[in-house]
């Protein structure tokens, strides 16, 4: 218990501060994730010249593992564009490059989904193309992508651990860095740990008991 | 830049070093094999747990599958390396090291078995209690529903997402390089590291994994369909 108080609370603020650090950069992640995604997802569906090279982005993203995306990112990136310049930065656009692929195809199935007739008898009613999909399609593809999308942040606060690699302080990177300077991995890691499958937990019970009430509520 | 570009395209200094880079991405499949059958193994009997009469059993076996599901495997193959040889360092009074190896095949085979045991266990529910009862009341007995009747059933079921299971493990393994298990990405970062130059290299094993998923799970994708197709019929 004396460890414990010694070694835990009295790093409280370190851990703080590295979990803000691992939900910043998985918010920021998402969010680019979800922008990035649609963006992908529309010139798949709509932009035929384009639809090869959107395939091959989506393909791309979802097919390599994310630590080497990562490192591609962090490492090759500011050879070739110039950008990112920080490790910050380079970990969200890893975590949101992979995210953006699987979010285009969630987006697609989304849209897709949404039944054929509902789109016809909208623009037969006289809606134009922008509203049939602003009012029509839009709302119900919404409702039916938030389970996916929502286990898509779960994946990426998941592997946002991952970005202690290249020095961002999150949770991992302090975890990482207090054991080596008390030299008490039992219990240093061990909590660690235990804090990311608290988060992760606590995350898919709440995604989980909201989509059975969006089931059970439409469906 | 364009030089940087010409090389990867040709694919030049990744060529240099192919004898490497392959040792390399043997240790992935050998890593992904290992960590593969003990996913499998774990995730049996993990399921066939939460599917027991027993509530303490059902119970272990849901905490286990939810616990190494929600853990992050970078957490989980840096605490398998480095907590449980020392709490048995200390129990045993004798010095206790894992290999990296070790620590990889354990840490990826127990973060996937919590998938495992949630895909079997799905396979295995969607079974019509009616085929069971059907099964009992011509006079099979449990085993033999179990081995003749559900089992059959629930493998093809399962099938198309244990693949996908596998895919996932097999992308994990490029985490081992993180405790120096001599895997393609550790081969690639130690090259970088002499060269000074990364462009060539990670874009090279960018490439390499992109190619060898893709064509793994296309062929997953086409295997799952004719499966499904089999189902049907």
């Amino acid at each position: 218990m004396r460890i414990l108080q010694r070694i835990i609370w009295n790093n409280r603020g370190e851990f703080l501060e590295g979990l803000l650090v691992t939900g910043q950069i998985s918010l920021i992640a998402i969010a680019v994730a979800m922008a990035v995604g649609l963006m992908i997802c529309l010139i798949r569906m709509y932009c035929r010249p384009l639809r090869c090279l959107a395939i091959l982005y989506i393909e791309f993203c979802r097919s390599t593992p994310i630590y080497v995306q990562l490192m591609w990112v962090n490492y090759v990136w500011p050879e070739l564009f110039g950008w990112p310049q920080s490790f910050f930065a380079a970990g969200w656009a890893a975590l949101a490059l992979q995210s953006s692929g699987y979010l285009a195809e969630t987006f697609r199935s989304g849209i897709e989904g949404v039944v054929r007739g509902q789109r016809e008898a909208a623009l037969s009613t006289g809606l134009s193309p922008y509203l049939t999909m602003r009012w029509v399609i839009l709302p119900q593809a919404v409702l039916m992508m938030t389970p996916s999308l929502m286990n898509q942040f779960l994946v990426v606060v998941k592997s946002s651990c991952l970005v202690s690699v290249i020095a961002v302080p999150d949770l991992m990177y302090r975890g990482l860095r207090l054991t080596s300077i008390w030299f008490e991995p039992i219990e240093i890691l061990s909590f660690t740990a235990f804090l990311y499958v608290a988060i992760v937990f606590a995350l898919s019970a709440a995604i989980k008991w909201y989509s059975d009430r969006v089931r059970s509520r439409y469906a | 830049m364009v030089g940087d570009w010409i090389q990867v395209v040709t694919g030049s200094l990744f060529w240099e070093y192919r004898n490497i880079l392959v040792r390399g991405l043997i240790i992935n499949f050998y890593v992904f094999f290992l960590a593969g059958v003990l996913a499998v193994g774990m995730g049996l009997v993990a399921c066939l747990a939460r599917l027991s009469p027993l509530r303490a059993l059902r119970w272990c076996g849901t905490f286990y599958a939810e616990l190494f599901r929600n853990t992050p495997e970078y957490v989980l193959l840096v605490w398998v390396h480095f907590v449980p040889p020392l709490v048995l360092t200390l129990l045993l009074h004798t010095r206790i090291n894992f290999s990296p190896l070790f620590s990889a095949v354990v840490a990826l085979g127990l973060a996937s078995s919590g998938y495992f045991t949630e895909t079997f266990r799905a396979g295995i529910l969607s079974i019509p209690r009616g085929h069971i009862e059907a099964a009992r009341s011509t006079g099979l007995s449990s085993l033999l529903t179990f081995r003749w009747v559900i089992l059959p059933q629930a493998v093809r079921k399962m099938l198309p997402e244990s693949l996908n299971q596998f895919i996932s493990l097999l992308k994990s393994t490029t985490l081992v390089s993180l405790i120096s298990v001599p895997d393609l990405m550790y081969q690639v970062s130690m090259i970088t590291q002499e060269q000074m130059r990364p462009m060539p290299l990670y874009s090279g094993a960018a490439i390499a994994y992109f190619v060898i998923i893709l064509s793994l799970s296309a062929l997953v994708g086409k295997f799952s369909e004719g499966w499904r197709a089999v189902g049907r019929a």
